[in-house]
């Protein structure tokens, strides 16, 4: 028994070793993207919300301890139900959601939330960035600034510069 | 390595300060990778290739099933030549044509005849007038930078020679050497000589020009042991000769090649000697858009042979090729790439004999036009890979193959679905020796699935299942002797293999080992050709290897110095090694192997120069090489355990 024990820890930690998406540099992206936006209006507390089960959540955790962007303290949180979105600024929409967008969007018309896709091409869609991969392996974004204009979400030129496509 | 990863975690940390500090610069988030850090053997993995496809993909998603071998790697095996290479690779075995020559076969199908196109640095070396290629001592193989094989079919792409697989042999010259390598070796049986072989290769590269030169030349034998009465190491020879020459001007590139190469049976000798000469335009004309026009001119003596003893020639022909081609690569979009190509071959026959041997005339021509193309669609769930090819020849029917792929990595696991027809284009000897006076394309239609799972970065497993049903197979028949001796090719009905290949790799540090398992079953029925059955059983053709086991490893003692132990494991083949009273062939069993071989190389000795001693068939197991079919030649008795010596000094120009 204790060798089967060992044996499935041997197979569970070298799974998760193996060459996986770096959910590192998403994580980085997405707090370069809230610190190079302006929200209309700013809680004490930046609130984003990780939609479905991703290592993303683990990674923004890591990342956001003990930081802060413009001056307000980062709190992280993972849900499943677009009802608990609540006043997050940015959702973040993991790529095994990606059937979500259309409910998401318009659960929050109207409100200064930012939902930022894993999946490429969903900026389209309406969420406000979408990431995509280069052939190098590189990640970038795309921006529906129109989305974001809507909700009031305004992205520096820096960061517009620096996306794929923007529409 | 060490130094990148310090570098990647130095860039993630300087990313981090900026949430206290707001000084971030966002342009250095762009350089960083989306994923995790590759190991040494998903460096491998993830190069990309275009082997079987015309944009470039990883290997673990390119459209076929692919074997890679490094120079580093054939480098620490101590590969004699070429056969050593490709025994380590699942499906492929070595056999013998007749007159002592030995060819390819791939998943339990002779092979030799047209059925594998073989390239070194893009040129074809499957011969114009029968379509086969001699392996043995023939090849450069310590030349080599990198072979990539597809072990499945690649008509659809490279047209009537791979029907069943791919060889493309890239040398370092012609890829990544920039500056001079010379390298030479000394294979050594207990009572003979096997082979001295040595080459010199000298290229000098930058970014709009690069030319390169090599020559290789060596000596061999086919075998140290007895065969009658003759001792086969003072009657046989194994000489390669080989010429190279490429320059690269910006988008034009031309390389010229000439090729030799000499062998014998104890009462016959055989010589190739081919020229090729291939000029390319490579036109961007967009970033998107391409357009390659290409002209190949090839010259050939293959196949010349005659008696040892007296040197009166029995066959002299000389094939040549003029070939015009136009292809346009597109890429509509960055998921989106289309390729599309139209061709115009023309082959001439001229017998040097002057014997009419060509229906009654001294010359004979072939004409062919073929059309092809090829789109690639990179979606979230898989890569589709759609494509045909279409061939018409004025001495033969039309031939259209098709072929479907999809494909897919996603995290660990990957998947490969591929489905394609696959066709043989008769050549020169096929048509003109019709037995009916027509002949036709044969055709294949293979499928395959392919199931990967990397178990950590260093370990990854491959699973491959296929089905390979052929039809209408051009088959050589004869008979009689001397003035009574017929020959003729004719459209058999149907053969095939169904398979399985497993292959296992691991690259730790300091050491890496790949294993690979081979399984292939002949298809049953009436409808087999005859000439590959055997009587003892319907599951392997004549010559054929059901089952195939390989064990390629290598570990590092010090930075410079390996220790590089090889296995190959045979089992039992069935073959005719014997004729009765009547001169009909008797199949008899032969025996399963084990080759163990062991190389020790020592990299930068000194500066540049590299050593290696080693001893392949340890066991001296000596397994024979039969006739892949009944075609009344005895098998070639296998060589004995042969000492290795390789020496290699290279000096690379300054940047």
């Amino acid at each position: 028994m204790k060798k089967v024990l060992i044996l499935s820890f041997v197979l569970v930690s070298a799974v998760a070793s193996a060459q996986t998406t770096n959910y590192q540099v998403h994580s980085l992206f997405v707090l370069n993207i809230a610190k190079y936006s302006e929200w209309p209006t700013a809680d004490a507390e930046f609130h984003i919300v990780v939609f479905g089960k991703s290592k993303m959540y683990d990674e923004l955790t890591k990342l956001t301890t003990g930081k802060n962007i413009n001056g307000h303290t980062i709190k992280v949180s993972q849900i499943e139900n677009v009802t608990d979105i609540g006043n997050a600024n940015i959702v973040f929409l993991a790529d095994g959601k990606s059937g979500n967008l259309d409910e998401i969007v318009k659960a929050t018309e109207g409100k200064s939330i930012m939902v930022i896709a894993e999946r490429e091409g969903l900026f389209k869609k309406g969420a406000g960035f979408s990431f995509m991969l280069t052939e190098n392996n590189t990640l970038r974004y795309d921006i529906n600034n129109a989305a974001l204009a809507k909700r009031n979400i305004k992205v520096s030129k820096n960061l517009a510069n620096l996306a794929n496509s923007v529409i | 390595m060490m130094l990148k990863k310090f570098a990647g975690t130095c860039a993630i940390l300087l990313l981090l300060t900026p949430f206290t500090s707001f000084s971030q610069d966002l342009d250095s988030l762009l350089n960083l990778s989306a994923f995790t850090a590759e190991s040494e053997l998903q460096k491998a993995l993830n190069k990309g290739t275009t082997v079987s496809s015309s944009k470039a993909l990883t290997l673990r998603e390119t459209p076929g099933i692919i074997s890679v071998m490094s120079s580093e790697e054939i480098q620490n095996t101590g590969a004699r030549d070429l056969t050593d290479v490709l025994r380590l690779i699942p499906g492929f075995d070595i056999a013998q044509d007749l007159q002592f020559v030995q060819g390819v076969s791939l998943r339990g199908n002779w092979s030799n005849e047209g059925k594998v196109l073989v390239m070194m640095d893009g040129q074809p070396f499957n011969e114009l007038l029968y379509q086969t290629v001699a392996v043995g001592n023939r090849f450069p193989v310590d030349a080599i930078e990198r072979i990539e094989i597809i072990r499945g079919p690649g008509s659809a792409i490279y047209g009537g020679s791979a029907e069943y697989g791919v060889i493309n042999i890239i040398t370092k010259a012609a890829e990544s050497l920039n500056g001079v390598e010379v390298y030479g070796m000394g294979g050594f049986h207990a009572g003979a000589v096997g082979r001295t072989n040595a080459g010199l290769m000298f290229a000098k590269r930058s970014d709009k020009f690069a030319f390169d030169a090599s020559v290789f030349k060596g000596k061999g034998i086919v075998s140290d042991q007895a065969f009658d009465e003759f001792a086969l190491s003072e009657v046989t020879n194994s000489d390669p000769m080989n010429l190279n020459v490429g320059l690269r001007v910006g988008g034009l590139a031309f390389r010229a090649m000439y090729d030799e190469y000499e062998t014998s049976d104890p009462y016959q000798f055989i010589t190739y000697n081919n020229f090729y000469s291939d000029l390319r335009y490579t036109w961007k004309a967009s970033s998107k858009l391409s357009i390659i026009p290409q002209l190949k001119y090839y010259n050939q003596v293959p196949w010349r042979w005659g008696d040892a003893e007296s040197g009166e020639l029995e066959f002299e022909s000389r094939a040549t090729r003029m070939h015009s081609q136009l292809e346009a690569v597109y890429d509509i979009s960055r998921k989106v790439n289309v390729n599309a190509g139209i061709l115009y071959f023309s082959d001439q026959a001229t017998d040097l004999l002057e014997s009419d041997m060509y229906q009654g005339e001294n010359t004979f021509e072939l004409n062919n036009f073929a059309v092809f193309a090829q789109g690639l669609i990179k979606h979230r769930l898989f890569n589709a890979t759609v494509g045909f090819r279409y061939e018409k020849s004025n001495r033969y029917d039309a031939a259209f193959v098709p072929r479907l792929a999809f494909t897919k990595k996603i995290e660990n696991f990957h998947f490969k679905a591929l489905y394609s027809q696959a066709f043989r284009a008769p050549s020169i000897q096929n048509i003109n020796l019709a037995r009916t006076g027509t002949i036709k394309p044969e055709k294949s239609n293979v499928f395959e699935f392919e199931f990967g799972y990397q178990f950590t970065p260093e370990m990854l497993l491959a699973v491959n299942a296929y089905s390979l049903t052929t039809r209408d197979i051009l088959t050589y028949g004869s008979e009689g002797e001397g003035s009574e001796f017929v020959e003729w090719y004719e459209n058999a009905t149907k053969m095939g293999t169904r398979g399985i290949e497993l292959i296992y790799n691991i690259r730790q540090k300091g050491w890496y080992a790949n294993f690979s398992y081979s399984f292939s079953q002949a298809i049953g029925g009436d409808e087999t050709v005859e000439t590959y059955i055997v009587p003892q059983t319907t599951k392997q053709y004549t010559g054929m290897l059901a089952h195939k086991l390989t064990l390629n490893s290598s570990f590092a003692i010090t930075k410079g110095l390996s220790f590089n132990p090889s296995f190959i494991y045979g089992g039992k083949r069935y073959a005719f090694t014997e004729v009765d009273a009547d001169g009909v062939g008797i199949a008899n069993e032969l025996d399963s192997y084990l080759l163990a071989n062991v190389f020790v190389n020592y990299r930068n000795l000194l500066p540049g120069l590299t050593a290696g001693l080693g001893v392949y068939d340890i066991l001296d197991a000596q397994p024979e090489l039969p006739q892949a079919y009944n075609g009344g030649y005895m098998p070639i008795p296998g060589r004995s355990r042969e000492y290795v010596v390789k020496l290699s000094y290279k000096l690379d120009f300054k940047k």
